[in-house]
């Protein structure tokens, strides 16, 4: 019946911003827990992208250092609910990086831990767990393609300057 | 009232607003591009100061110390044997890895006598990247120990001890430094003050990043790594299976018509080698070893 529709898509209307709420801050955890477990040991962070073997070494120990700085820098935006739309962009490249740097990694042979949350570098070729890394990327992925869409949250830098 | 008149008051109002909308639509985009700003201000500023910072934190990849006798490039090499011997057996290790533990056990005899026969000289790369995987300190605190056994002149007697006697590769034993000195007191002469503050300060450490990195840098991902005059042999030279046998038989097979080293027990003195070339191509296996 097109009343109890009614109904229903005003009921979601109003649900949406806390679903993006909770969506932002259980990002927000996602790239915090990310960027702080690689942060403690820089040698560590600098090896798991090497590993890869996709960088050049120039660019190693750059993108080891500084990934999981900005990684927090995400989380930290995402908390405060800055400009969650662009940061929810630059999240879901991010993602989708990481999914095709650990694609790249089964399709060439190469037995690595991702390195996603800590750790990382070369494990037996009967430890690798791509298919896991890569479908929990994509569940994080989905979360920031849904801010991307839905930007709009409670509690958010954005709502008081309402942008 | 005109028509003419009222049709003026109502474009002026309706100009009015639409200059309104034009100025709010104008002041939302000119917010939005200042979030945009902010935002990617704090996402540079943010990676930037972390490579600063991680650099900064981060041990050089050329140790102030190294143990003594150290070859090789950065001598982040701990040698075995004579320098002069025809055939170079490079060997990367972690100390907390059980297959390395398991080719010492088979293979530290035949290694040792082909040493002392003056046929093979020994490269040992300590590597310590098991700490990673398995989070603890027994990797880096055995490859300290071991440099501060290279430093006293007992390496491979030290080492042999540590590989007989290695815990399970998910017990972390050697993260007490205590066991590490027990360990040495099988070692006649190893044990003293010298070689105990040595590892309880983990005099070495910054050396043992060194190798580490080296080792990453290598592109062999596995330990133990073990390679004859540059060639991998484990677990397999070829199609032949590394046994002591066939090790015996492929040193005297690459030493054929070669001068032997200098013969006897190296592991009285520590080898004073740095001018020794380090016989390490540095390149990575053609397909890396499971």
């Amino acid at each position: 019946m097109a009343g109890s529709e009614q109904v229903a898509w005003r009921r979601f209307a109003v649900a949406t911003p806390w679903i993006s709420t909770v969506v932002r801050l259980g990002l927000a955890v996602v790239w915090a827990w990310a960027g702080l477990a690689k942060i403690s040991d820089p040698a560590v962070a600098a090896q798991a992208v090497r590993a890869y073997r996709i960088l050049p070494e120039a660019l190693v120990k750059p993108v080891g250092y500084g990934l999981p700085f900005l990684e927090v820098a995400l989380a930290v935006l995402l908390v405060i609910g800055l400009g969650v739309r662009i940061v929810a962009v630059i999240s879901a490249i991010l993602l989708l990086t990481f999914i095709a740097a650990i694609a790249s990694t089964w399709a060439r042979g190469i037995a690595i831990d991702c390195g996603c949350f800590g750790g990382g570098g070369a494990v037996a070729a009967s430890q690798t767990q791509y298919l896991q890394e890569i479908l929990r990327d994509i569940g994080f992925l989905l979360l920031a393609l849904w801010l991307v869409v839905k930007p709009r949250s409670k509690a958010s830098v954005d709502a008081w300057l309402a942008v | 009232m005109s028509e003419k008149n009222r049709e003026g008051k109502r474009t002026a109002r309706e100009r009015m607003r639409e200059e309104r909308a034009a100025q709010q639509v104008k002041d939302a985009r000119k917010k939005k591009m200042i979030v945009l700003g902010a935002v990617l201000a704090v996402l540079a500023l943010g990676a930037g100061i972390g490579v600063v910072v991680q650099n900064n934190r981060s041990t050089s990849s050329t140790p102030k110390a190294a143990p003594a006798g150290a070859i090789g490039k950065k001598n982040l090499v701990i040698p075995d044997g004579p320098a002069n011997a025809p055939s170079t057996l490079t060997v990367y290790e972690d100390p907390r890895c059980p297959a390395c533990g398991a080719f010492e056990r088979e293979f530290a005899p035949t290694v040792d006598q082909l040493q002392d026969q003056g046929k093979l000289f020994g490269n040992y790369h300590i590597v310590s990247f098991i700490d990673r995987h398995d989070s603890g300190k027994g990797s880096k605190n055995g490859a300290n120990a071991l440099a501060c056994a290279q430093d006293s002149g007992y390496f491979r007697a030290y080492h042999d001890v540590l590989y007989r006697n290695q815990p399970d590769e998910t017990v972390d034993s050697w993260k007490d430094k205590s066991k590490l000195i027990d360990l040495a007191k099988q070692v006649p002469g190893l044990d003293s003050p010298t070689f105990e503050s040595c590892v309880n300060t983990n005099k070495f450490g910054g050396w043992v990043s060194a190798v580490e990195e080296d080792f990453d840098k290598s592109g062999y991902t596995s330990t133990p790594t073990v390679l004859l005059n540059g060639k991998p042999i484990y677990p397999k030279n070829g199609n032949d299976e590394i046994t002591p046998d066939n090790l015996v038989k492929w040193v005297n097979e690459a030493n054929q018509g070669k001068q032997l080293g200098a013969t006897g027990s190296a592991s009285a003195s520590p080898a004073p080698t740095s001018t020794a070339a380090e016989t390490d191509p540095n390149q990575p296996p053609a397909s890396p070893a499971p």
